[in-house]
């Protein structure tokens, strides 16, 4: 008896959480599906789950109104670059804080920390005045320079929590054995802090293509990343539904292929480490 | 030679002293001077007489004075009151429910978590925007509704400057709920089994066992969201702007958005660092006691 009842409720349970998680994703899934109806079918009633006629035709018509490669490739660009720029100058200072700790490591990191959850506004005239003096207003280099800047805390932290996770024991086993501090680094570090640097680099990657405030502010037209690029289609403009929802999913493709893999590390870095 | 070998050795034990602070502190040096460096020049000239350049001209306190008798200020203070309440108490609970109802061990677990993370991972700006074209009557759900014929059909808040604000609270509700979620489950991940076995063979019921020793362990999880939801809900700018843009007129500015569109399109500098400042020193006053407790703890 109390089986069937333990039973009953974990199907209840299991229902509930799948129903809520539907309605969660819904939103995403049918923006994906209403980008390959036309728009009479798009608003059809009843809603078109399928046997709608598949059209690409809504991709064309964004790509040729606002040239989505640009955009596309101007994130790739900006993203990419402010994270492995981040990486360089944060592992060495990720190694030095997690293998020779010092008495003020934990408050340097602590003050690191803080200044990622400051708000951007915080230091919006300061570097808008830079840009403007060197002229990096709508570069693709002064983007990737500020948000390697604004993500750079979050990089070292990450990078430090990884690095501590590597036993103590493995590097003293090395030392006895005579291994250089340069063997060190390159045969038994590395390799086991490669994995750490990935997750982190995924994070990041995220972190700075979803970014919006700096992205929005410094560029107009020939460093826009896609960000702007939605932004753009903000007032639809005589557009619909299936037009809209293919430049929305344009916009989140990228993100929807990473961010599958990439759900620990999301959690770990917005939660500064508070959720491992 | 025996006195070079030396030097060698002595060269490399210093060199294995120094190394480890030479290689941090670029990165501090960065951070001290783009983040505090920057930060103490906003400080600066919100007590200066800045317009629309930076000017040096000293004015005490007159910015924060006046900044707080503008009435669009006020109207971005009232608004993030009533938005981070309502998204910080709403993504809790969500969270909370979602989170004890993935820990029953339900089939499908590792399918529904990334399912329920997936909004956090897509950009603000982004979800701002579809949810604009959702909540828009002229081609959203309420014209959605009137074409499959519920013609009485209405749902028109983001245009009314009443119910604006709680457009952003839905929007900003979905994008992070799932994220909250991960957190307490987390935190329900971490406690003792055998706790709540000896409790359940006490006969404890499944609420007791909920009420009495389940949420008190939660608090360090209930402490964190807090935390990063609060501090989300102040910076909040992507979102405010890809959604209503802070309108209709200014019924859903936010402190970010104000800041920005005072200096930028009144070119007041002076009362707009004066409001970042606000911000600024809200925000330390939330998360440095946190961190420093958390930093604490883990010793």
């Amino acid at each position: 008896m109390a089986r069937a009842v333990t039973t009953r409720r974990k199907i209840a349970t299991t229902v509930l959480a799948w129903a809520i998680g539907l309605l969660i994703f819904f939103p995403i899934f049918w923006t994906i599906l209403t980008s390959f109806k036309t728009e009479a079918q798009a608003i059809n009633n009843p809603p078109l789950f399928w046997g709608f006629d598949f059209t690409l035709e809504n991709y064309a018509v964004v790509q040729e109104r606002s040239d989505y490669m640009r955009f596309l490739w101007n994130s790739v660009i900006i993203a990419g670059g402010s994270t492995i720029l981040g990486i360089l100058v944060a592992v060495p200072a990720a190694w030095s804080m997690a293998f020779v700790p010092s008495r003020r490591t934990k408050d340097i990191l602590l003050w690191m920390l803080s200044t990622k959850m400051l708000p951007a506004v915080g230091v919006l005239y300061p570097i808008s005045l830079i840009f403007v003096e060197f002229n990096l207003l709508d570069t693709r280099g002064g983007l990737i320079l500020v948000l390697m800047l604004i993500n750079l805390p979050i990089i070292v932290w990450m990078l430090y929590t990884y690095f501590r996770e590597i036993p103590a024991e493995i590097l003293e086993a090395a030392r006895m054995d005579g291994a250089t501090l340069k063997a060190e680094i390159l045969y038994v570090l590395t390799p086991m802090a490669i994995p750490g640097i990935a997750s982190t680099l995924l994070l990041n990657f995220i972190l700075a293509w979803n970014e919006a405030f700096w992205t929005l502010n410094l560029t107009a037209a020939s460093a826009a990343p896609l960000t702007a690029f939605i932004a753009s289609y903000s007032s639809p403009e005589g557009l619909f539904f299936a037009k809209l929802s293919a430049a929305s999913t344009m916009a989140i493709a990228p993100i929807l292929i990473l961010g599958w893999f990439s759900q620990k590390q999301l959690v770990r870095g917005l939660t500064f480490g508070a959720v491992k | 030679m025996a006195t070079t070998t030396d030097t060698g050795a002595d060269f490399r034990t210093r060199l294995q002293e120094w190394l480890p602070k030479l290689v941090l502190s670029p990165s501090l040096a960065i951070m001290l001077v783009f983040v505090y460096g920057f930060i103490a020049f906003t400080i600066y000239l919100s007590f200066t007489d800045s317009r629309m350049l930076p000017s040096f001209g000293w004015v005490g306190w007159d910015n924060y004075d006046r900044l707080f008798r503008v009435r669009e200020w006020n109207v971005a203070l009232t608004n993030l009151a009533i938005f981070a309440s309502l998204y910080i108490v709403i993504c809790t609970l969500i969270g909370l429910t979602l989170a004890i109802l993935l820990d029953q061990k339900i089939r499908g677990e590792g399918v529904l978590r990334p399912i329920f993370l997936y909004p956090m991972a897509l950009s603000f700006i982004v979800t701002g925007t579809a949810w604009k074209w959702f909540l828009d009557p002229a081609i959203g759900l309420e014209n959605t509704m009137h074409l499959w014929g519920w013609e009485s059909f209405t749902f028109n808040w983001i245009k009314d400057r009443e119910m604006a604000i709680y457009t952003i609270v839905i929007a900003a509700v979905w994008q992070s709920s799932g994220f909250v979620m991960a957190m307490f489950l987390a935190g329900l991940r971490g406690i003792d089994n055998e706790i709540l076995k000896a409790a359940q063979m006490d006969g404890a019921s499944n609420f007791q066992l909920y009420r009495r020793i389940i949420l008190p362990q939660l608090r360090p999880a209930f402490l964190s969201a807090f935390v990063i939801l609060s501090h989300l809900a102040i910076k909040s700018y992507d979102l405010v702007i890809a959604l209503t843009g802070g309108g209709p007129g200014n019924a859903t500015a936010l402190p970010a958005t104000f800041m920005y569109s005072y200096t930028f399109t009144r070119n007041q500098m002076g009362i707009g660092a004066a409001s970042a400042v606000i911000m600024l020193m809200t925000i330390a006053a939330i998360m440095v006691p946190y961190l420093y407790a958390e930093l604490r703890e883990k010793k």
